[in-house]
């Protein structure tokens, strides 16, 4: 039983996929948190009869957006451990356990899932996204003084005291760079626990482009700039 | 380097200084349009003005001068809107989410649905 693990899915145009991600997710028992982020292919509609919690963004604001929202909702319906997860199902709920084992056990306010703590999970990454990600740890450390071995990882898991006390500004990709700054910022134990990701055509195709990495950069850049 | 380098460079690291530090203010912004409009009034009513003190710049022509000018302008402007613009999309975000969380649908309100 997972009473008070909240389960935050971004979904931006994702029915191809979501169902079957919350459906697994809701027979592990966790309490789901749907974010449809403006989604104009009827993502939302598919939900009727699941027993989630559906937020509805009545526009599109990007992946930071939705996971703050997720987050101050969770917090407000009294959770105690909130977990980020991507609709596309590359991640396995099978890791959502001991990715919150370090919170139950007191250990972490913050875990952040990587794919580079094994081999077989690094294995599981295309060469090209290999070089990407590495390049992007070097940028997530320029930009927050934090070395991690993965970048980018939508799988995290944090306390609803750490959710209360960081703020996700960034509306798009660049959260996931914003959220180790303010974790940083906020002063909060945070470890790296591997996770295993699934490459499926349609996780690729969703995924961001490489060129992604550039716009990430220039967001943070003006981030510092403009406050 | 010659002055007019120098003057372009110190416009420019002005411009972005005030954004770091957030001096601005309406007075400012309207004590800088005011002159600038003054400054063409001048440059319209005496070309020859311009020449001669683009001449002292170290620049070849005056409409050269205005040119570079002009530049800096243009990237005050867009530095000005781009700041604006995203004022206006993190109260955008506010909004947007204070309603969604408002709005939400619960598990159990489903059931009742059903």
């Amino acid at each position: 039983m997972n009473p008070r693990v909240f389960v935050i899915v971004p979904a931006f145009n994702e029915r191809e996929v979501i169902l079957s991600t919350l459906q697994s997710l809701l027979r592990a028992q966790y309490n789901v948190v749907v974010i449809d982020d403006g989604s104009t292919d009827g993502t939302s509609a598919l939900m009727t009869n699941c027993p989630v919690y559906l937020l509805r963004h009545a526009i599109n604001l990007g992946q930071g957006a939705a996971l703050q929202t997720g987050m101050s909702f969770a917090v407000q319906e009294g959770a105690e451990i909130i977990v980020h997860f991507d609709a596309d199902g590359q991640h396995r709920i099978e890791d959502i356990e001991s990715l919150i084992e370090p919170l139950r056990k007191g250990e972490a306010d913050v875990v952040l899932g990587s794919r580079f703590l094994r081999q077989v999970d690094r294995s599981a990454v295309p060469p090209h996204k290999r070089l990407v990600l590495r390049v992007a740890v070097v940028v997530n450390w320029l930009a927050t003084g934090v070395w991690l071995t993965d970048a980018h990882n939508g799988f995290r898991a944090l306390t609803a005291d750490a959710a209360k006390r960081i703020r996700l500004r960034e509306a798009g990709f660049a959260h996931a760079t914003e959220i180790i700054s303010e974790i940083r910022r906020a002063g909060l134990r945070y470890v790296e626990k591997p996770t295993s990701i699934r490459y499926t055509d349609y996780s690729k195709g969703k995924g961001q482009p490489i060129w992604n990495a550039v716009n990430i950069l220039i967001d943070l850049l003006l981030r510092r700039v403009f406050k | 380097m010659s002055p007019i380098q120098l003057i372009l460079i110190l416009l420019m690291v002005t411009a972005i200084a005030t954004y770091f530090h957030r001096l601005r203010s309406k007075f400012l912004d309207n004590l800088i349009v005011l002159a600038i409009g003054t400054a063409g009034v001048v440059m319209i009513v005496m070309p020859k003005w311009t020449t001669s003190l683009a001449h002292y710049l170290g620049v070849g022509r005056g409409v050269d001068l205005i040119m570079y000018l002009a530049w800096i302008g243009v990237i005050f402007v867009c530095l000005l809107l781009y700041s604006k613009v995203r004022g206006i999309q993190s109260s955008l975000t506010e909004l947007v989410r204070a309603q969604a969380i408002d709005n939400a649908l619960r598990p159990k309100d489903r059931e009742s649905n059903n």
